[in-house]
């Protein structure tokens, strides 16, 4: 029987500074083992346990799309004593890593439909694997509207693709931060705001969230407002977790466990479950 | 295969042949509280019946346990266990809790298809274990098991279940395993019809001392409907939010995981752990989702009796009540469910 407690080895590959203030890197992961690259099947929306030996594991959603094959991408905001020790990798360093855990944003529901995406701050890392996932197969697709908002212009990730995502006319991609600064030509305002100005119609549309708690609190009733359907309405939650395979107790919410039956739930699923954010 | 008799005289031996095939446990004396422990043979063990202070969840979910360990040359499992597990003298209160347990860790109830939602630590040592029960013949003020589909001398979750007569233990092959285990040891002589007899009237005896069972019907969505009411402040103004309800229920099981390491060798292992403490949820940026007593206290009532039964259509708490004698501020869970139960938005 296969131990899921286990960790399996990847190399990193490439590491990327994502904020001048060094709290945001990118770490892009290969498999030292070949025959798990082959067995790693992923959608997204999952996510994987980061393990440094000694220090421990934590949680982080693949920003990577499973359309690129030769590398799993994750963003680490350097806040705790793990997410410190990941800071302190070189590129050639070995980790451990467990996954793919959770589920996944309803990309099949997404086919021929308008898709709204969301994002907020360094949470938008599974929009990015989602978005990269959608531009890899365009046609499938109708309109794709994208809102990403955060603090202040540094805290945006992944800001070179970003200027070719707005180059793009088969996407609309909306920027906007919280308080003017000098040099800002895209929107000001907070995401709930913005989302109320420039939201699509909600016909055939889905729309998924993803962001600090505040933001999908005060997000999730502007889309509801809108006119958009719960059962059309997914978010992506976060909680403290250790085994992220519904042992450890720790994401309880309601009856569910945000490792296996999240991270991602539609508006339908939370009405029923205390405390979501 | 029908029931047999255990001289007590003969325990030690009965002890000593068990353990050829297996590891053996029963309760004994560890400073002054009773636990399970290990057994070779009636050295140490505590005969009395009593309920132990800790339950026997540790047997198979242990207060800490090596998940692995790691040094330059990678990553090791630790070693699966030589001999299955037997256990002596378990209540129907814990011997329920494992089954109960079974669910969260073994049987992965919410994935079948899926190997990598079993808990291979538990698994090695539940699948193959085997269980004696202890029928109780003197349930404690605190006992409450019938209030959940449990009683004094119920069976389930057992191999073999075994009375106390005085002398004489009986013992019940309740499964092919109890059976096989039975027909193998050659301690044992055969029970007669005054045996059984007496079997039945000790079960009166003990049913009849159960406290009365309140309608537990919808207690689940009533939990769900009075979750941001005011009562939860009320309830646990007096918690000091210590975790000896939680360390002590055979039916809690939520873990942390953490790394011990020197130099370039190290370990990782789980713990025991307890949603009323506040780190339990504290996130690596300060945000806590349960930042306040009450939170903590609604979560681990909501847990056993509403989010629980959700999942798996059973109250995750088996009425054994060592969360009441534990308790150092006479915290009693039966008061706060018959409270919820009678709760309609205002009291008194």
């Amino acid at each position: 029987m296969a131990n899921t407690y286990i960790p399996i080895q990847m190399k990193v590959k490439r590491i990327a500074a994502e904020s001048p203030d060094r709290t945001l890197r990118t770490f892009d992961l290969t498999f030292v083992d070949e025959s798990e690259r082959e067995a790693f099947k992923y959608l997204p929306g999952q996510f994987c346990e980061i393990s440094i030996l000694g220090k421990g594991e934590s949680p982080f959603g693949i920003a990577s799309s499973p359309t690129e094959e030769d590398y799993l991408r994750f963003t680490v905001n350097r806040t705790g004593s793990v997410t410190n020790e990941i800071h302190y990798l070189r590129e050639g360093d070995i980790v451990g890593m467990r996954g793919p855990l959770g589920n996944w944003y309803p990309v099949d529901d997404l086919k021929g439909m308008n898709v709204l995406i969301i994002g907020g701050g360094f949470a938008f890392t599974t929009l990015r694997s989602l978005l990269i996932y959608l531009l890899d197969a365009r046609d499938e697709y109708k309109n794709v509207t994208v809102i990403y908002g955060a603090r202040n212009p540094d805290l945006f990730i992944y800001k070179d693709e970003i200027d070719i995502w707005k180059q793009r006319d088969d996407i609309q991609f909306h920027l906007t931060i919280d308080k003017p600064v000098s040099g800002w030509n895209e929107r000001t305002g907070f995401v709930p705001t913005v989302t109320q100005e420039i939201a699509p119609s909600p016909e055939n549309t889905i729309a998924i969230v993803c962001g600090p708690p505040i933001m999908i609190k005060y997000t999730l009733p502007v889309l509801t407002e809108l006119g958009f359907p719960d059962e059309r309405i997914y978010t992506s939650l976060e909680r403290r977790m250790k085994c992220g395979i519904g042992k450890c107790g720790r994401c309880n919410i309601g009856s569910k466990y945000i490792c296996i039956d999240g991270p991602v739930f539609s508006m339908a699923e939370l009405k029923n479950i205390p405390e979501m954010v | 295969m029908n029931m047999v008799r255990l001289d007590k005289k003969k325990f030690g031996e009965f002890i000593r042949e068990l353990s050829v095939e297996y590891s053996v446990y029963g309760p004994g004396k560890v400073g002054g509280k009773t636990e399970y422990i290990p057994l070779e043979s009636d050295d140490g063990i505590d005969l009395t019946g009593h309920l132990t202070d800790m339950s026997p969840k540790s047997i198979f979910f242990p207060h800490s346990e090596v998940l692995f360990e790691y040094d330059q040359n990678g990553i090791r499992a630790p070693q699966k266990s030589q001999k299955p597990l037997a256990v002596w003298g378990m209540r129907n209160c814990d011997s329920r809790s494992l089954l109960m347990l079974d669910r969260v860790f073994g049987s992965a109830v919410q994935m079948p298809e899926e190997e990598r939602f079993q808990d291979p630590y538990w698994k090695d040592r539940y699948d193959t274990s085997l269980i004696f029960g202890l029928a109780c013949n003197e349930p404690l003020s605190t006992c409450f098991c019938n209030w959940f589909g449990g009683g004094p001398h119920n069976r389930n979750g057992m191999d073999v279940f075994v009375v106390d007569t005085g002398d004489i233990y009986l013992l019940e092959p309740l499964n092919a395993k109890g059976e096989a285990v039975i027909g193998k040891l050659s301690c044992f002589t055969d029970a007669g019809e005054e045996d059984t007899k007496l079997v039945s009237e000790l079960a009166s005896i003990a049913e009849a001392m159960m406290p009365a069972e309140p309608d537990l019907e919808g207690l689940g969505e009533k939990l769900v409907s009075i979750f941001d009411e005011p009562i939860w402040k009320d309830i646990s103004a007096k918690c000091v939010n210590c975790g000896a309800c939680t360390f002590n229920c055979p039916t809690c099981h939520c873990f942390d995981v953490q790394d011990e390491c020197k130099g370039k060798k190290g370990k990782r292992i789980r713990i025991w752990d307890s949603c009323m403490f506040p780190i339990f949820t504290m996130e690596a940026s300060g945000h806590n989702p349960r930042a306040l007593s009450s939170e903590r206290v609604r979560q681990r009532v909501m847990h056993k009796y509403s989010y629980y039964p959700e999942k798996y259509g059973e109250i995750l708490c088996t009425g054994c009540g060592r969360c009441i004698n534990v308790c150092p501020v006479n915290l009693d869970i039966k008061e706060v469910l018959k409270r919820i139960l009678l709760y309609n938005g205002q009291e008194k």
